[in-house]
């Protein structure tokens, strides 16, 4: 019996005594059978077609299941699909679905709920897009079949049903499928290993998920979003905790039994608890984004961009991060995720070696800068953006730019740098931001690497090099094929300074040691998770 | 008394209505977009495009304004762009933990702050004056989340006496409920305690002068009675007007202090909801809010009458 057991025993004997009303026993065997987790933002809203927030993504993953899923190796793997047909022009897929699928409110999966939620899923990701432009048409066979018949060839179909991305492909009933994809749906049933407790959603304190006992998990193990996703506890709850201080305390007095994203300043206190493992969570970490606007002078001259490439150091925004931990950033002169297949540093050189500020100043007295306010806007509200906005104002400062340092919080961000407007005028010249190394493995999600003009993402990049290997990466039958592309895709890029990676950093994660079967992956896995009391 | 009280709840309408418009214009020009939060980081600017036009949130000013007010005519508060559930459901999850907690906070802070108060005034000028006005300096001077991780540290992690976050519903049980206040309601009742003290101190040396009470004190009447009877009723209607004041503070407090222990109550749904920009959530805590402000207001002037039968409305 413990000092808190003896103080219950007394004040409640008293509180007894006052209100009559009694405290539950709370059994041992529950509360192993319950997962507490904290996860890295608060779950606001549950549709995760409509909302592609990481978070939403990571609680839909419970909820919802995927025709395919990615494994270690970047691979998709079956997971509701049984078996699959190409044509051999490449133009027809057909599909056949596993039998036992069923959804939480005990209706069976059929090919028609499929057809539905790929519909209203190409109408929000961008490898849907595409899908959807060259579409014939996407039509159930009968219960089990659906069919998906092309314009033209879509090697990368199996990747884009299983990625891992925001929006995944998940698959949902026809009814809530049917949902304007631009407007959330109010009823969370899937098909997944979990059931969402809708009655016990608090947005910003509470979400619970249910052993779902009629979900049938593939026999093969399980292995990231493939392979057999076989739930070993009754419940998961996820508690939500603004403040990282907090939590910290809680995992260590057993109040949580698993933090996603616990702060580099407090990882040395958990390590140092014999109750907590440590580790990298996520093996893709993310990587660090300086964007500069190349609509407005003077990053609308490539000079300009490349003198930024030049004096900025990757170590001085890592280290302003992560501190002195080694293990958790590397330099990354390039774009795509580090010891991933796709990764090169191929046109990397201007970000190694020493920086050299003359040969920028240079670069940027050509680009006909003449000390004109930079409008650097910078969310301090985020921990990494308001890192990397500090190092960045002595960066410009150190190259003799007259910063503009607009101090603000993401959502003023956020809606700030739509704008394309001249930065006097409520635009802007630069903002930093970061991305999932799981959504930079490769260009097929990598909407930020895109350089398509009006359409690129926010900065708008043209670069007709970038674009075409883009294609080319989408057309590449081998891997061997899309590794040569993807060098080219990297080095055009970096010519073009689509945008400066700031580097490539990880994230640690944590638990009590009565938890097992805790992984690495790019989302938390909670199936294969196992607790004792 | 009644027709007062009827009058004062009648004036709170124009107050109310004033509040609305102040708060939805603050907001719609207020910079940041909830569908570009919605949208996440890899959306074009066409999908938060029409995700903002589905929103209504590219209509202009008065018609935005229009439908809310008829909302709020027919007591709907409306949606909650992110969450999609009514607003009025997010505040009703919300407000039992706040309410406890500004309950707890401010019995704690009574029993505590008025003796102390109290006791300064008899002990004026001694050490113990001087000890309960540094402990009331102090009190005032650390933020609510300094004082709400050393309790933290020292009463849960050091000595496991308490849980450190969350909040259990009273109809869990007594204790349960209790145990998750504790921490919170001394961390955020510090500086109300604080102000409540120095409050009391000053009206009762000020009322500790008077001629009834040496007359009192000639007539043999003991120190408890002198204090606690003649001079704190008194000495009370200062003091009550700061408690009521203190309620804005509690608000304030309620904020900070809810996310330093991980309390689902509404200062937690105040900060989430400005942070996304959800609109309608922020609207509708703001209302809640200024009716409670005024509601406080009414019974302070009503308590006044209570503890001093001069004042008549």
């Amino acid at each position: 019996m413990d000092r808190r057991t003896v103080l219950k025993g007394l004040a409640g004997a008293g509180g007894l005594a006052l209100t009559g009303i009694a405290a539950p026993a709370i059994a041992q065997g529950a509360n192993a059978r319950t997962l507490r987790f904290v996860p890295q933002a608060n779950l606001a809203n549950f549709d995760p077609i409509w909302g592609t927030q990481y978070v939403v993504r990571n609680a839909a993953a419970m909820v919802w299941d995927t025709l395919y899923g990615i494994d270690d190796k970047f691979v998709p793997q079956r997971q509701m699909v049984e078996s699959e047909e190409v044509s051999s022009d490449g133009l027809t897929w057909t599909f056949k679905l596993r039998p036992g699928l069923k959804f939480h409110d005990g209706e069976p999966v059929l090919a028609k709920d499929v057809v539905a939620s790929l519909t209203r899923w190409s109408a929000r990701d961008p490898m849907g897009l595409m899908l959807k432009a060259i579409q014939n048409e996407l039509t159930a066979v009968d219960d089990t079949t659906f069919k998906w018949v092309l314009k033209q060839p879509y090697p990368k179909m199996l990747f884009a049903l299983g990625k891992g991305n925001a929006p995944c492909a998940f698959i949902m009933p026809e009814r809530i499928a049917q949902t304007d994809p631009f407007k959330q749906m109010s009823e969370y049933i899937g098909s997944g290993p979990f059931k969402f407790v809708k009655g016990e959603w608090v947005p910003g304190a509470k979400a619970v998920f249910e052993k779902f006992a009629d979900y049938v998990p593939r026999d093969e193990k399980p292995v990231w979003l493939a392979g057999g996703k076989k739930v070993l506890v009754d419940r998961v709850e996820w508690v939500i905790m603004p403040d990282p201080a907090t939590a910290a305390a809680a995992l260590q007095n057993g109040e949580v039994d698993w933090w996603e994203n616990p702060i580099t300043d407090l990882v040395p206190v958990l390590k140092g608890n014999k109750n907590i493992g440590v580790d990298i969570g996520d093996p893709l970490g993310n990587v660090g984004s300086f964007r500069m606007n190349h609509l407005h002078a003077p990053f609308n001259n490539v000079k300009a961009r490349q003198a930024i490439l030049m004096a900025l150091s990757q170590e001085d925004y890592m280290r302003a991060l992560v501190g002195d931990d080694n293990a958790l950033w590397k330099p990354l002169p390039g774009f795509f995720t580090p010891d991933t297949p796709l990764y090169t540093e191929a046109g990397g050189e201007i970000l190694k070696g020493k920086r050299d500020f003359a040969a920028a100043k240079k670069l940027l007295e050509e680009a006909g800068y003449k000390g004109e306010p930079i409008t650097c806007v910078v969310a301090q509200d985020q921990p990494i953006t308001k890192a990397f906005g500090d190092v960045t104002a002595d960066l410009l400062k150190k190259l003799g730019m007259n910063v503009d340092f607009v101090a603000t919080d993401w959502g003023t961000v956020g809606a700030r740098r739509a704008q394309k407007t001249p930065p006097a005028q409520g635009g802007w010249h630069m903002f930093h931001t970061w991305h999932a190394g799981a959504d930079c493995i490769n260009p097929a999600a990598y909407t930020a690497l895109r350089a398509n003009g009006d359409k690129a993402w926010f900065g708008w990049p043209t670069s007709e090099k970038v674009e075409t290997e883009i294609t080319n990466w989408f057309n590449a039958k081998s891997l061997d094929e899309e590794k040569t592309v993807a060098a080219r895709i990297n080095k055009a890029a970096l010519d073009d300074v689509v945008f400066a990676p700031t580097g490539f950093f990880l994230g640690y994660t944590a638990w009590r040691k009565n938890v097992s079967g805790v992984t690495k992956g790019p989302i938390p896995l909670f199936w294969g998770v196992s607790k004792t009391a | 008394m009644l027709a007062y009280a009827l009058r004062r709840v009648l004036s709170t309408l124009p107050v109310m209505a004033i509040v609305a418009l102040f708060v939805f214009s603050l907001l719609y020009i207020a910079p940041g977009d909830p569908a570009a939060v919605i949208a996440g980081d890899q959306a074009s600017p066409a999908d938060v495009e029409r995700i903002r036009a589905n929103l209504g949130l590219d209509q202009p000013f008065l018609v935005q304004f229009g439908s809310w007010v008829w909302r709020l005519l027919h007591f709907d508060l409306g949606t909650s762009i992110f969450t999609n559930l009514p607003v009025a459901s997010m505040i009703a999850q919300r407000i039992e933990p706040t309410l406890s907690l500004m309950m707890v906070t401010l019995v704690l802070t009574i029993i505590v702050a008025v003796p102390l108060g109290v006791i300064a005034a008899w002990k004026a000028g001694t050490w113990i004056d001087r000890v309960i006005m540094a402990f009331a300096v102090f009190g005032f001077s650390v933020p609510v989340f300094v004082v709400g991780y050393i309790l933290a540290y020292v009463f849960a992690l050091k000595f496991d006496l308490l849980p450190v976050q969350g909040y259990t519903p009273l109809a869990q049980g007594f204790w349960p409920w209790l145990q998750n206040l504790i921490l919170p309601a001394v961390a955020l009742g510090c500086v109300y305690i604080a102000l409540i003290a120095r409050i009391t101190r000053a009206a009762m040396l000020e009322v500790l002068q008077q001629d009834y009470i040496r007359t009192a004190r000639a007539k043999g009447l003991g120190q408890g009675g002198i204090l606690f009877i003649h001079a704190l009723k008194n000495a009370a209607v200062p003091i009550v007007t700061v408690v009521g004041i203190g309620i804005a503070l509690l608000i304030g407090g309620a904020v900070v202090t809810e996310s330093v222990f991980a309390i689902p109550g509404l200062g937690r749904l105040t900060i989430d909801a400005i942070l996304r920009r959800d609109y309608p959530v922020i609207q509708g805590i703001v209302l809640l809010f200024s009716f409670v402000y005024v509601l406080v207001n009414l019974l302070i002037d009503i308590t006044y009458t209570l503890v001093d039968p001069r004042i008549r409305y």
